[in-house]
């Protein structure tokens, strides 16, 4: 168990930078996730932790121990691959013994010890079994028993979830979850699906192209998002996000998307000093949770729209619409639905809720105003 | 219309075809393709007279007359030892070398590895026979003609580019997380090696390791060339016991058996070795 500290820690591949000038300072027994596209560098840095791959230049530290440079095998850390990285020649229990044998421990004491982790992993009945005998979530299982039987400073897991089937992914978040808390091990966890990485985590570091955009907790990364990738990276169905423009209207400031406009509530306007962005162009973003839509426009459904697709998922059902050439998605509960037309095409009205209402720099993409209501604020008064 | 449907019926599924034809075809073309060699045997076990006759004999008394002749007055099995510590020296040593060769040009990113790679490949686009006399004169020099260890080296370096190239294809279809997986768990690059993608390889190593045994094993000009009577080798020393003023064609057979078992039976034995050694990367995903 151990605390993990990383500077400016850089790797290229010839020209191309895959980590640019990334820190990182995690606690012990913290559960961390690296969240990003594809080819962000999440999967890079998680192997330069792991000494599979030597930074550029930087400084990695494992409990106070610089280990930049050191080869994989004197860092006490433990891994599980995307693939599980399971010897194909080996039983399963040869399979989670070997970091043991590897290190000479006693046969009766790499006995218990493995049993005592296929226990946890609850595994014990394929223990004799050669891993290309295993379902997919038996060999995850393995995997992470391999990782667990040793005593590793760190755990660092590479997307170990993206084989498994919806179902078996959903119960194994939770069980992860539960399992790193229990064992108390920090641990970094490599993925791309927004949705693993909000449930476990307890703090998550977006990248993009080789940078770190946001290092927070779930629910600050969901609320306060440090820039328009992270809100549409997290959440599902991702954030609406269209171009306005600033302008005044009737004494009101408004948000103008060209085939409508939004009003924007006053106190927020003046608490982000927004009047310095008047004219220019920005965007604006508000979650599909955080709009109405009604049969007919009204005050609090101003916009009109049509209706573009409707997919039911049975507790909700989510909207999209066409306001213009504007694309947005609204999520409602199936009750609210009642006595909409769900066919292609017929008019809605869309409303938005003022508190939610994100706005973006147009070139930069960094937060201008974040929104005034706040789940975590709630739950703070509460 | 509708109740037309009701009798709709499936199809039933096709008879299994007995292709007869298909086996009498096999059957053919092994006859054409052992005849010969069987007839080959046959003569071993013929006497001098009756195997010279023009039209073949298929009745006759057997007889041991001719690996008498071989084994015995002309001490065969020196030349087979000669063979024997030839062919498995040099089949261990290119295996070896061409290993760690081919593991190198698979796994790392080094300056010129293509050139490399290519460059020993180009190694067995040239005819070997070309460079016999250039051979023949380092051999005198480093005073290794008539030597097992001048014919050692010679064959490891010609089977070396075909060992290397064939590996560099068997590791890179072993997926290398199997060997970063074991240095995270604690092993030295080395320990991973061996322990870990050693054994995943050992199908397509018997397999290379076969084929560079048996062509060690059946070469015949540089061995004619390179060595007279203290290391001379099968191929060169059956043509010389058989083939002289007029062909014994008695003696060519005992000593074609002679040659040809110990490959069969050994082949034999690692069969199924050597065909899951081959097959290995087209199966693996």
């Amino acid at each position: 168990m151990a605390d993990l500290s990383i500077e400016n820690l850089v790797k290229r591949f010839g020209n191309f930078t895959a980590v640019d000038e990334l820190d990182l300072k995690v606690e012990d027994g913290e559960f961390i996730f690296l969240l990003g596209p594809s080819g962000c560098g999440k999967t890079t840095t998680l192997r330069m932790i792991a000494g599979l791959e030597m930074p550029t230049s930087g400084r990695i530290e494992i409990a106070g121990r610089n280990v930049t440079f050191l080869r994989a095998r004197y860092r006490n850390v433990g891994m599980v691959f995307q693939d599980y990285g399971l010897y194909p020649h080996m039983s399963v229990y040869g399979n989670i013994a070997y970091p043991l044998q590897v290190r000479r421990h006693q046969r009766a004491e790499i006995r218990r010890k493995v049993q005592e982790v296929a226990d946890t992993m609850r595994i014990t009945d394929v223990l004799d079994r050669m891993p290309d005998q295993l379902a997919a979530g038996q060999l995850q299982r393995v995997a992470i028993a391999r990782m667990l039987v040793r005593q590793a400073d760190i755990f660092l897991m590479d997307e170990p979830m993206s084989h498994l089937d919806a179902k078996l992914r959903g119960h194994m978040r939770a069980e992860l979850r539960h399992i790193q808390k229990k064992i108390g091990t920090t641990t970094l966890f490599v993925t791309h699906d927004q949705l693993e990485a909000m449930t476990m985590a307890d703090r998550i570091m977006v990248m993009n192209c080789g940078k770190v955009l946001q290092f927070a907790t779930p629910l600050e990364i969901f609320e306060r998002p440090a820039d328009e990738f992270v809100a549409t990276f997290v959440g599902e169905p991702h954030m609406n996000v269209f171009d306005v423009r600033l302008t005044r209207a009737n004494g009101r400031s408004v948000a103008d998307a060209g085939s409508f406009a939004i009003t924007l509530e006053e106190a927020w306007v003046l608490e982000n000093g927004l009047a310095a962005y008047e004219g220019r162009k920005l965007r604006l973003g508000i979650r599909p949770e955080h709009m109405r839509v009604a049969p007919a426009q009204s005050e609090a459904h101003p916009v009109g729209a049509a209706l573009f697709s409707f997919e039911p998922t049975g507790p909700e059902d989510i909207v999209v619409a066409k306001a213009g050439e504007v694309e947005l998605t609204v999520r409602t509960s199936a009750s609210g639905m009642a006595g909409l037309p769900t066919r292609e095409g017929a008019p809605l009205a869309l409303g938005f809720d003022p508190r939610w209402i994100y706005l973006f720099d147009g070139e930069t993409g960094k937060t201008v105003a974040q929104a005034r209501a706040s789940l975590s604020a709630r739950e703070k008064a509460a | 219309m509708s109740q037309d449907h009701r009798h709709i019926v499936s199809p039933n599924a096709p008879a299994v075809q007995r292709n007869w034809w298909a086996y009498v075809l096999i059957l053919f073309v092994c006859v054409v393709n052992f005849l010969p060699y069987l007839y080959v045997v046959l003569t071993g076990f013929m006497d001098a007279a009756t195997s010279n006759k023009p039209e073949p004999q298929w009745i006759f008394t057997p007889t041991l007359e001719a690996f008498r002749f071989l084994l015995f007055e002309k001490d065969l099995l020196h030349n087979l030892k000669n063979s024997a510590i030839v062919s498995i020296t040099a089949t261990f040593l290119s295996v070896t070398l061409g290993m760690f060769a081919a593991y190198a040009i698979a796994r790392y990113d080094f300056i010129g590895r293509d050139d490399v790679s290519f460059w020993v490949l180009t190694n067995r686009m040239m005819p070997p026979v070309a460079v016999l006399i250039p051979i023949f004169v380092t051999f005198q020099t480093l005073r290794l003609l008539d030597t097992l260890t001048g014919l050692i080296i010679l064959y490891t370096a010609m089977q070396l580019p075909f060992v290397v190239w064939m590996l560099t294809g068997y590791f890179r279809d072993i997926p290398r997380r199997y060997e970063e997986s074991a240095m995270v768990d604690g092993d030295t690059w080395f320990q991973a090696f061996r322990k870990v993608t050693l054994p995943l390889m050992m199908p397509s190593l018997t397999a290379t390791a076969i084929f560079v045994m048996i062509l060690s094993w059946n070469e015949y000009v540089f061995a004619l060339f390179l060595t007279s009577a203290g290391a001379r080798t099968m191929p060169p020393a059956i043509v010389a016991y058989s083939i002289g003023a007029n062909i014994s064609w008695n003696v060519l057979g005992a000593a074609v058996i002679l040659i040809t078992a110990p490959l069969i039976i050994f082949v034999l034995i690692v069969q199924r070795q050597l065909i899951s050694g081959l097959s290995q990367g087209a199966l693996r995903k």
